[in-house]
């Protein structure tokens, strides 16, 4: 039986796959730096970033898409960030952004 | 020689081998610049102020008697008590043999070769100057024992923990002189001779059979601790007289931080253990894991994992200030952070670069850092400030600002930092202005230390002091009662106590507090942790708030946008910055057309 065509279709990025594993690397950052499972995506990190002023890295948007399995963009993203600690003011959950993103810029593969 | 004296003799040399092999191991690792400050500075004056600081810290143990009396005492008295038998012994051997020369067991084991039986003048002195010695090391060794069982007498909160080889040669270390004692007050009931001391003691009901083993037990005591000495904590009294001499002669920290390599080496190997850093650190007692500094040079002597220890302390700079042996241990803490993060990489190309085709000329440059644009009101009251005095400025940081690096500094990425060092370098230098005001500790400290800028820079509440000392500003005397937070970054940092307070004291009244100045503890959020929970800085900042809220101040007053951040967010009395006090609170009206010395005065009165 073939599908009915609708003229549209569900685009990958909003499809939440439970069966996709975590690459390794990504589970280890989990694990060092357990607070990341907290992000609740607020996003006031973003709203008071210094290096978001000039690029359009997003830290919540790392995460979520962490979350997601979705990394290409991952490290390049977080390689732009100053340290500053500013989010770290900002997130209402506690989230040691700092060091989460100290060992994103660190992963060796992507 | 009697053969009693050879476990001595084998422990003594066996000691003093390890040491040069491994001195020689860490002296190799001096850099060529180094090598040239020690070989250029060796027969100067600076060895001789060596001398003094060494017999001063490392024998009278000063610094350790101002935090803690009874804890310098005993340091004191095992350490300078021991030198004066040695110095007693040398005299002693040199005065009956007429050979200075003679070997040291002579010396350490000369009651048994020469019980000494006249009773005339110098003989007396002489013993009574030996046993008084044994006295006071003795009387240190009694508190150092009762504080290993009860802690709390010697005053410490907390005391290190131990390892094998430093149980060894403590147990030994503890053995020595009540054997000592023993062995003398022996030969003494048996042969004569003696002072007060022996005196009492030989009185015991000595058999003339448990002489000679009282001297063998006595010599073997003394050769397994000298054989341990070198592998326990006790190398650091040999190892931290020679780091005060490397410290005279100018010698820097190697660039890449190895144990066993240069200054670094000498410096981890001169802790002793004492545990001063636990009763200073802010952060004892917080967390799971023990991060403070005496267990950061434990892992890092033992050559163990010390990625917590590292990355957790908040680099309060606490510490350090009280560290007696003067061990510089931020700068090891950042080290040991660039050799655990070496794979780190930040790109920061983006940064757009300044053009100069103008530069406009002001009296300040204001340097607001990322913090500050979570403190407008800070801001927004320096330039109220700035216009009340009638000086011109520029807020270099308003529109867009770039991070000071000292952040990324502390993280061990200090090359990283450098692309945004230039990038605000570049913007400072686009105006002609006389000084750069800053309102942030943090900046203060990357731009002073490290930005090489062709203006001075101030700390805000610095430069606040200065307009009103020259009169351009001032304010009523109010009856509002000021608690102030010294932010680590320019209290211990920087000395700067009391340019705030004065400022504070114009306004009102300043409470002291049972910890300020050198002593203040850290807000909690101080940006040198990498891994410290918040649930855990919070606790710090709780304990913090404790010791501001006493005696109930009307205000919390700091200088620092993180600080003021993080304490307000837990206090229950309000949080302001300094400037913030001068312009936004009712109580504190401007005096107008008054001029210095009138302001003088009502402070005075
Ligand atoms: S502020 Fe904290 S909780 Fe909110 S999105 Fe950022 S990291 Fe997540
Ligand atoms: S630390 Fe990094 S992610 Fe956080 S606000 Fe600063 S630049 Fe942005
Ligand atoms: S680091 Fe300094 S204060 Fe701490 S135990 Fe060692 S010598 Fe004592
Ligand atoms: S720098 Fe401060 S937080 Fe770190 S160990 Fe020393 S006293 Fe504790």
């Amino acid at each position: 039986m073939s599908r009915i065509s609708f003229g549209y279709s569900v685009s990958e990025g909003k499809v939440i796959n439970l069966d996709q594993q975590k690459p390794a690397w990504l589970e280890k950052i989990f694990e060092l730096e357990p607070s990341l499972h907290r992000c609740i995506s607020c996003g006031n990190c973003a709203a008071v970033c210094t290096a978001g002023h000039f690029t359009g890295m997003k830290f919540y948007r790392i995460c979520l898409n962490a979350f997601r399995g979705q990394t290409s963009d991952l490290k390049n993203d977080a390689k732009a960030c100053m340290l500053c600690g500013k989010c770290q003011f900002a997130c209402p959950r506690g989230v040691n952004i700092r060091h989460a993103i100290m060992l994103m810029t660190q992963i060796q593969k992507p | 020689m009697h053969p009693f004296t050879i476990p001595f003799m084998a422990g003594f040399t066996m000691m003093f081998i390890v040491l040069i092999i491994r001195y020689s191991n860490w002296f190799r690792g001096f850099s060529t610049e180094n090598r040239k400050r020690i070989a250029g500075r060796m027969f100067t004056r600076r060895s001789i102020h060596a001398l003094n600081e060494i017999f001063r810290e490392s024998l009278l143990h000063l610094k350790i008697y101002k935090t803690n009396p009874i804890l310098g005492y005993m340091h004191m008295s095992l350490a300078f008590g021991w030198f004066l038998l040695i110095v007693g012994g040398k005299l002693e051997t040199w005065y009956y043999t007429g050979n200075f020369a003679n070997p040291p067991q002579y010396a350490i084991f000369f009651r048994f070769f020469h019980p000494v039986t006249e009773a005339t003048g110098i003989h007396r002195i002489i013993d009574f100057y030996m046993e008084f010695s044994l006295l006071v090391v003795l009387s240190g060794l009694t508190i150092a024992m009762v504080k290993r069982i009860r802690k709390q007498v010697a005053g410490m909160k907390n005391t290190t923990r131990h390892t094998l080889t430093n149980r060894l040669a403590l147990t030994f270390l503890w053995f020595i002189f009540p054997l000592r004692l023993l062995a003398e007050s022996a030969t003494t009931s048996i042969h004569g001779g003696g002072s007060f001391l022996t005196g009492i003691t030989s009185g015991l009901p000595f058999h003339p059979a448990v002489e000679l083993p009282l001297w063998w037990a006595y010599s073997i005591s003394l050769g397994v601790f000298f054989v341990c000495l070198p592998f326990s904590r006790y190398l650091h009294i040999p190892t931290e007289m020679i780091t005060i001499l490397l410290k005279k002669w100018g010698v820097e920290p190697e660039l890449k931080l190895k144990t066993n390599k240069g200054l670094q080496a000498f410096e981890i190997h001169s802790c002793s253990g004492c545990g001063i850093c636990l009763d200073a650190c802010p952060a004892i007692g917080v967390g799971d894991k023990k991060f403070q500094s005496v267990y950061f040079i434990n892992e890092m002597r033992n050559g163990k994992d010390h990625s917590k220890t590292a990355e957790l302390c908040l680099s309060c700079g606490s510490c350090q200030q009280a560290c007696p042996v003067g061990i510089q241990l931020e700068p090891l803490r950042i080290s040991a952070r660039e050799n655990l993060n070496s794979e780190m990489r930040f790109n920061h190309t983006y940064l757009p670069s300044k053009m100069i085709l103008w530069r406009e000329t002001t009296d300040v440059i204001l340097f607001t850092g990322c913090m500050g644009r979570m403190n407008p009101r800070t801001t927004q009251s320096m330039k109220k400030l700035f216009d009340e005095a009638g000086i011109g400025y520029v807020h270099a940081d308003e529109d867009e600002n770039i991070c000071c690096g000292r952040p990324m500094v502390l993280t061990g990425a200090s090359e990283q930092a450098e692309l945004m060092m230039s990038r605000n370098r570049d913007i400072i230098h686009s105006y002609n202005a006389k000084v750069l005001v800053t309102t942030c500790p943090i900046c203060y400290k990357q731009f002073k230390n490290s930005y090489k800028l062709n203006i001075p820079v101030v700390h805000h509440s610095m430069y606040i002091n200065q307009l009103m000392e020259e009169g351009k500003l001032n304010r009523h005397h109010s009856n509002l009662n000021f608690s102030y937070h010294d932010p680590c970054e320019l209290g211990r940092a920087f000395d700067c106590y009391e340019a705030p307070r004065e400022v504070l004291k114009r306004a009102g009244h300043v409470v002291a507090l049972s910890k300020e100045k050198e002593k203040s503890l850290c807000c909690g959020n101080n940006m040198g942790t990498i891994l410290l929970e918040r649930e855990n800085r919070q606790q710090i900042t709780d304990k913090t708030l404790m010791v501001l809220s006493e005696n109930n101040p009307d205000y919390i007053v700091t200088s620092c946008p993180v600080c003021k951040n993080t304490l307000s967010q837990q206090s229950s009395i309000p949080v302001r910055d300094i400037a913030e006090v001068l312009t936004d609170l009712p109580e504190i009206k401007q005096k107008t057309g008054e001029r210095l010395t009138a302001m003088r005065e009502s402070h005075i009165n």
